[in-house]
């Protein structure tokens, strides 16, 4: 399957993105590709600039420097609004729900439906979609009518990622999804996300369980120091390997797509 | 145990106070020998309490969205001063008071809503401070005295509907009420039933539809009896057509529209809310608006039944508001409450006042039942999930659940949604 797409153009392709706080390097010169149906894994220690690169992809934050191109064509990603439009969806790491309303109801808050432009809302337009949407992912809940506040912690993780579905998103970035997550609940969303590829999308996961990770992933992007530090196949790396670049020890490879053609 | 729930699936929650305010109006009847359940004490129920029921459909929206409202008793003074003051010093056409009134009521709203929604000020605040200069306001204004209003502004408060068309023994314009109430009753459960068709679930059997619709139909028809038999001249209260008419209205904004969802939500989890694209300020700035101006309303309705505006009117009524919000099922924390509810709250404490009277229980005991009643409730919401239930779904639990029970599951792959 990385075979196959590593041929093609990428989905999103980011080169020597660069983004300072002050005197702090957040990102230097990063470069990262992900193509339609391919899962990226971005690890790296605490403060290696994970989620600055995801909140750059998500138009949370500007970088000084770089070039982002989504679908082969340069873009520019200047508000959360902009991504959303531009296709691309994120997840953040402590969920956004309203544990009050029903799965229905949060999947479409502030994005509702209405029965006619100022009229009152299609609630059962918005059911019916809903519910489409969870069995897209085989998310086991029992209801869209059930309040979020009696699902578990898997459960709404599941029902924010479907949040981010509604608008038909091609890239989403999730960060973090299984970080307050039981083990079970863990195997659930890494089952989600394999489902969210075989949709077609490209998915940027991170996280710091290397085995999850492994699993679910198709290629491992590492960063140290707000540097790229080496890329490996989820499939056939050594865990060892990419625990030394995290830690900054042992060889660093060539980025696999810096040797294709 | 299926079949019950089945029965009361959907709306279930005001099911359960439906029952806990008939069991109350039951005790009482048999304790007092008789005296509540007649029509001139329905009509003295309604038209005593009807402006503090309109004050708990605008505070149930401020309490959801995680507010409260201290301002709505002088706010309603304050706009009954004016209206009464403008039609007999300015000689304006009544109607022209009413619309004044309720444009002052905007005014207000608007003030407070800002302070609240693009300041920050919390509205226990905002709204403490508003209680203090209205009050103040309308005794500055009217110089402390009581000034009367003209007999269309006492219909609006105490008038009845018009007795017209052949003797049917009972008001007309009532049994007009009534029979459009049970229709509505009849197309609102074949609406659920086509609902839940076209979402790919089983209807309910169609004995529990008929089950609902006859019970239903019979307490219609029987308030329609009671409040369209009392002497001639007297039906059901235009105030109460009012209060009625507020209900359905903002039963639907509440529950129907993209602004009462957005009421909730920011209730709910205001990061969330916000993280989701919905606009807080204006959520926030439309819910302290809209109270002022149902207070205005309530304001308006109180002069017209006490037949004139004086300078202690509206003296305690935010926290009779706030305390049928909440025994209406209302969460301290926001985020959970419905409109009917708060009316059926209100109404419960409404009868406990009646009821308590007939007995001849003295207004000092009145006041500690009141009490305990509001604290017992309010306690079994904080027992219950961290007070984000209501009393009444704990009550009827067993009966009731919470709406879900008619549907299929999400995911189960029903064969009827794939075409």
């Amino acid at each position: 399957m990385t075979a196959g797409t590593t041929q093609r153009r990428p989905l999103l392709s980011m080169r020597q993105i660069t983004k300072r706080f002050g005197a702090v390097e957040a990102l230097v010169g990063v470069d990262l590709d992900v193509h339609a149906g391919e899962v990226v894994a971005m690890v790296g220690d605490n403060g290696a600039g994970k989620s600055t690169l995801a909140k750059v992809i998500a138009g949370v934050l500007q970088p000084e420097a770089g070039l982002i191109e989504l679908g082969g064509e340069e873009v520019t990603v200047p508000t959360p609004a902009a991504a959303h439009a531009l296709g691309i969806s994120i997840v953040f790491q402590d969920l956004a729900l309203c544990e009050n309303l029903s799965v229905a109801d949060n999947i479409f808050l502030g994005r509702e439906r209405r029965v006619m432009r100022g009229g009152p809302m299609d609630r059962d337009g918005m059911e019916l979609a809903a519910r489409s949407i969870l069995r897209d992912l085989t998310v086991n809940i029992p209801s869209v009518r059930t309040p979020v506040r009696e699902l578990s912690a898997g459960q709404r993780q599941a029902v924010a990622i479907a949040r981010t579905l509604t608008s038909e998103p091609r890239l989403l970035v999730l960060d973090e999804p299984t970080a307050a997550l039981s083990v079970v609940q863990t195997a659930e969303v890494l089952t989600l996300v394999q489902r969210l590829r075989d949709l077609g999308l490209g998915v940027i996961i991170i996280g710091h369980n290397l085995a999850d990770l492994r699993a679910v992933s198709d290629r491992i992007e590492v960063l140290r120091h707000g540097r790229n530090n080496g890329s490996f196949e989820s499939a056939t790396a050594h865990p060892e390997e990419i625990i030394a670049a995290i830690a900054g020890a042992g060889r660093v490879p060539e980025p696999r797509w810096s040797t294709a053609p | 145990m299926k079949s019950l729930k089945e029965l009361f699936g959907g709306g279930a929650r005001q099911f359960g106070m439906v029952f806990a305010l008939l069991a109350l109006v039951l005790i009482f009847q048999i304790s007092t020998g008789g005296k509540v359940l007649t029509p001139t004490n329905v009509q003295n129920i309604i038209n005593g309490n009807s402006y503090v029921l309109i004050l708990a459909i605008g505070m149930v929206l401020v309490i959801i969205a995680g507010h409260i409202d201290l301002s709505v008793g002088s706010v309603a003074a304050v706009v009954g001063i004016i209206v009464a003051l403008a039609i007999r010093d300015w000689g304006i056409p009544w109607w022209l008071g009413v619309l004044l009134g309720l444009a002052v009521g905007a005014v207000i709203g608007a003030w407070q809503g800002f302070w609240v929604a693009y300041v920050g000020i919390p509205g226990f605040i905002t709204t403490l401070a508003g209680m203090m200069f209205f009050r103040g306001a309308n005794q500055y204004i009217g110089k402390s005295n009581t000034i009367p209003v003209p007999k269309e502004i006492q219909y609006l408060g105490a008038g009845y509907l018009p007795e017209w068309g052949p003797n049917t023994g009972l008001n007309n314009s009532t049994l007009v009420l009534g029979i459009a109430a049970i229709a509505a009753v009849v197309w609102v459960e074949t609406r659920r039933r086509r609902s839940a068709v076209r979402l790919g679930a089983e209807p309910a059997p169609v004995w529990v539809s008929a089950v609902r619709v006859v019970a239903l139909g019979a307490v219609i028809a029987y308030l329609t009896f009671l409040f369209g038999g009392g002497r001639v001249g007297t039906s059901f209260p235009f105030s109460g057509v009012i209060l009625a008419a507020l209900v359905l209205i903002y039963g639907f904004l509440s529950t129907r529209t993209v602004t009462g969802r957005h009421v909730y939500a920011v209730g709910g989890n205001k990061v969330a809310a916000s993280l989701s694209g919905v606009n807080i300020r204006r959520t926030n700035f439309f819910v302290m608006m809209n109270m002022s101006v149902l207070a205005a309303l309530a304001g308006i309705v109180f002069i017209g039944r006490s037949t004139a505006s004086g300078p202690f009117d509206g003296t305690n009524w935010e926290l009779d508001a706030i305390a049928a919000v909440f025994i209406g099922g209302a969460a301290v924390s926001g985020g959970v409450g419905t409109v009917a509810g708060s009316v059926i709250g209100g109404l419960v404490m409404a009868v406990l006042n009646n009821g308590l009277q007939l007995m001849g229980v003295g207004s000092d005991l009145t006041q500690m039942i009141k009490g305990l009643v509001l604290l017992a409730a309010v306690a079994f919401d904080v027992y219950n999930k961290g007070g984000r239930t209501s009393i009444f779904s704990r009550l009827f639990k067993s009966r009731g659940g919470d709406g879900t029970a008619n549907l299929t599951p999400a995911v189960a792959g029903t064969t009827s949604m794939q075409g």
